[in-house]
């Protein structure tokens, strides 16, 4: 036999065929299918979500070999990598990008899977798990904003951590713990760069594992309309189909990526000074703008309860509403379904309007 | 029974020399307590109730809190309630004290080696010796009761530390202190001095740091210029080691200068002569230029030695200032573009911190010490414009990547395009 590279490539599949049950997984891949209509587009975010994650793996690794998780070296590291090491500027550009696009990404996934009712029966858990990612990846943009020791960031994570201690009992000892101390300080940094690197990765890894098991296993979903109307079903296969699309979205995702590094590279500011008065107008990222804006409404007091404490009581309220919903609306009832349909849209009105008065402040 | 008084027994041995530790604290704190028995016997029972302020001041008095009675000052008999057997001939009564006697009775203390090392040994105890070397002490000792004397800076009652900050001789204190007087025109009339230090000193370099910044440990008061306890006005030969005191390095450069010994043989005030008395700015570069009201024009002709050595300062001030603006400029479009200009910025502080030291070789008049220090301003802000170009160069570079990249992505797009629309049609 020649060892032109067809044969080659014929030679490994079968060497592998011997050896694994790609035939099955060919027949299994084959079969797979994804629904096709006015919704289609949305079901492309999970994915995008997924390619700005493994960009985030890809970057975070080589922004690793020369970061240093410090309070005496991480702000000068990170201003190493910005202006010294090749391409290291645009590592840590994307980075942080990648970082804010992909839980835009998570949020239009996850409004998506709501207003499609995505979440009912069977996928349950596919929801619960999909909520505990975003949490994840809130958990990363938190953590991983305090990593270049800056000022904003430090005094950000102050009033970040500030607020896990109001919350009733655990509050204090988280704070604590997350803080390693009374007070933000240079042990915080070493705590925050382990959850970033180590447990936060582990986490999401298998939350991720989960909830593409779900998906695989259960399909994605489709149109309640078409139970009743099995004529309108539409689908197109997974593989070429869908994953040809997705890529095509990945390549635009890429590139829209690469501008905003270009144009707009991560700032690195003044260096954090554990000492010095914290300097007017600090803000928290833009996700965690709207509980922070939310928060400042809040009265000094409650009834018996400090403002703060109420205020997070009805955001943590709020929340479990929210993980509840495909317990709460099984589509049994249409009226039901309209209050549900008509919460999430007040939500995103609430996450707007507290958001942009976060950002005019 | 027996067993229980053993015990007992075992018990106090144990505890005991605890239970005498204990009462060796209390008279401790009780002196730390703000409820402090006051010393002054008889004597507060008629002058506390007659007098609050008096009480009140006394009990913040640093001689209070040591144990120091009335009768140390004022004489008489403080274990009689009766004021006239308090103040009966024999116990050295005398009552409110003169000037004089105030400055002989704190001296008596104060200037006693023995008896200030076993109560406060690390205060001076030349006081007194240096007051009489004061323009205070001179016009006292002729019998001038105007004069400031320990009590009219330090108050009778209710002295407190130098570094309490109740204390009218606390650093940022002191200028009130001695404008109290020195700014009272009618009081200083008979003395023939100006009043106006104090309103010249608030709007000084000093008075600002000192008052406004609350700078007590760099910025001087009257004292640090004019001595404390003997204050006078610094003769002519003593103001570059008082300046000198902390601008060292200014009072060397002057001293080792050509203009040391011309200021000397025209009795001109080294210092004061140009950057003014109490009334000290922050100094500028249009010191230097050669214009009416200009520093140096006070003594150069247009056209002299000193003249050109002037303008050849201020020249080059205004060429390093030039450079500066034209760095400023750049850093900050590059800055405004994204680009990190860090590494542009060290330069910039290396040399910005070149300009003051140059500024401050100013006072060696001396254009070759001035030619080195601009050389190295000169290498730092050239280093600062190249990496600042550099940053515009690196930007161009990004920019041409992107476009090469986007080039490269547009084209594998189309390419996926183009396969899914060659895909077979869906169900």
């Amino acid at each position: 036999m020649s060892t032109s590279p067809e044969n080659r490539d014929r030679a490994i599949v079968a060497w592998a065929k011997d050896r694994y049950p790609i035939a099955k997984f060919a027949e299994w891949a084959k079969h797979k299918t994804v629904p096709v209509g006015p919704n289609a587009f949305w079901y492309y975010f999970g994915g995008i979500t997924l390619f700005l994650f493994l960009i985030q793996v890809g970057t975070g690794i080589l922004l690793m070999f020369y970061y240093k998780g410090s309070a005496d070296t991480a702000f000068a590291s990170v201003r190493f990598i910005s202006a010294k090491v090749p391409f290291g500027w645009l590592i840590r550009s994307v980075h942080a990008w990648s970082a804010n696009l992909m839980i835009l990404s998570a949020f239009i996934h996850m409004f998506s899977v709501f207003f499609m009712r995505a979440y009912r029966k069977p996928r349950e858990l596919t929801w619960v798990s999909g909520i505990a990612l975003l949490g994840l990846l809130l958990g990363f943009g938190f953590s991983g904003y305090l990593l270049p020791w800056n000022e904003l960031a430090f005094f950000a994570t102050k009033v970040g951590t500030d607020i896990v201690g109001v919350i009733p009992v655990i509050g204090e000892p988280i704070m604590y713990v997350l803080r390693g101390g009374e007070d933000v300080t240079g042990s915080t940094l070493p705590r925050f760069f382990a959850l970033h690197v180590a447990l936060f990765p582990a986490l999401l890894t298998i939350f991720i594992a989960g909830h593409l098991f779900f998906i695989q296993l259960q399909g994605i979903h489709e149109p309640g309309t078409w139970k009743a109307h099995p004529e309108q079903r539409k689908t197109m296969p997974f593989f070429p189909h869908f994953f040809m699309r997705e890529m095509l979205l990945w390549l635009i995702t890429l590139n829209i990526l690469a501008v905003l590094a270009v144009y707009f590279p991560a700032e690195l500011g003044v260096e954090a000074d554990p000492f010095a008065p914290a300097p007017a107008g600090i803000k928290p990222e833009w996700y965690f703008l709207a509980t922070f804006e939310f928060l400042k409404y809040m009265p000094a007091h409650v009834g018996p309860m400090e403002g703060e404490e109420f205020g997070l009581l009805i955001i943590s309220i709020g929340f479990l509403g929210w993980c509840l919903v495909p317990w709460i609306d099984r589509g049994r009832n249409p009226k039901l379904t309209k209050i549900v349909m008509a919460a999430g849209v007040a939500i995103i009105v609430f996450l707007s309007i507290m958001t942009y008065r976060g950002f005019a402040a | 029974m027996r067993f229980l008084a053993s015990a007992l027994v075992i018990v106090s041995a144990a505890f005991g020399p605890v239970a005498w530790a204990d009462e060796l604290d209390e008279p401790e704190e009780a002196v730390d307590s703000a409820e402090i028995e006051l010393p002054g016997g008889e004597c507060l029972a008629c002058h506390l109730t007659t007098d609050d302020k008096l009480g009140e001041l006394w009990k913040a008095d640093v001689h209070a809190r040591a144990g120091i009675t009335c009768v140390t000052c004022h004489g008489g008999d403080d274990t009689k309630a009766d004021k006239d057997l308090a103040k009966r001939p024999g116990t050295k009564y005398r009552g409110a004290l003169t000037p004089r006697q105030v400055v002989d009775s704190c001296g008596g203390c104060h200037s006693d080696a023995e008896y200030m090392k076993e109560r406060k040994p690390l205060l001076p105890i030349d006081q007194l010796e240096k007051y009489w070397t004061s323009w205070h002490g001179k016009l006292l000792k002729e019998g001038e009761p105007k004069v400031a004397q320990c009590a009219s800076c330090h108050h009778a009652h209710g002295i407190r530390e130098v570094n309490d900050a109740k204390s009218p001789v606390y650093a940022s204190n002191v200028p009130a202190t001695c404008a109290h007087c020195h700014a009272d025109a009618e009081y200083m009339r008979e003395f023939g001095i100006k009043t106006n230090q104090y309103e010249q000193y608030v709007e000084s370099v000093h008075g600002k740091a000192l008052l406004e910044k609350n700078d007590v440990r760099g910025a001087p008061a009257c004292n640090d210029c004019h001595g404390n306890h003997g204050a006078a006005p610094p003769s002519v030969s003593a103001i570059t080691h008082i300046c000198g005191a902390c601008h060292s390095y200014n009072a060397e450069l002057f001293l080792g200068s050509p203009l040391a010994p011309a200021f000397r043989e025209r009795s001109l005030a080294d210092c004061v002569a140009c950057h003014g008395q109490h009334e000290i700015t922050h100094t500028s570069d249009s010191w230097l230029e050669d214009e009416p009201g200009g520093a140096c024009r006070k003594c150069h002709e247009t056209g002299d030695e000193g003249s050109e050595l002037a303008l050849y300062f201020a020249d080059s001030m205004e060429s390093v200032h030039q450079s500066f603006d034209e760095i400023d400029g750049l850093l900050t479009e590059a800055e405004t573009k994204g680009m990190d200009v860090t590494e542009a910025e060290d330069y910039v502080e290396a040399a910005r911190q070149g300009l003051m030291q140059a500024r401050t070789l100013i006072h060696a008049f001396s254009k070759p010490v001035m030619e080195e220090k601009l050389i190295e301003i000169s290498a730092n802000q050239a280093a600062a414009l190249e990496a600042g170009y550099s940053a515009l160069r690196g930007l161009q570079e990004r920019r041409r990547g992107l476009a090469i990249s986007t080039l490269l992505l547009l084209l594998l797009t189309i390419v996926v395009a183009i396969k899914i629309r060659m895909l077979p049609p869906t169900e």
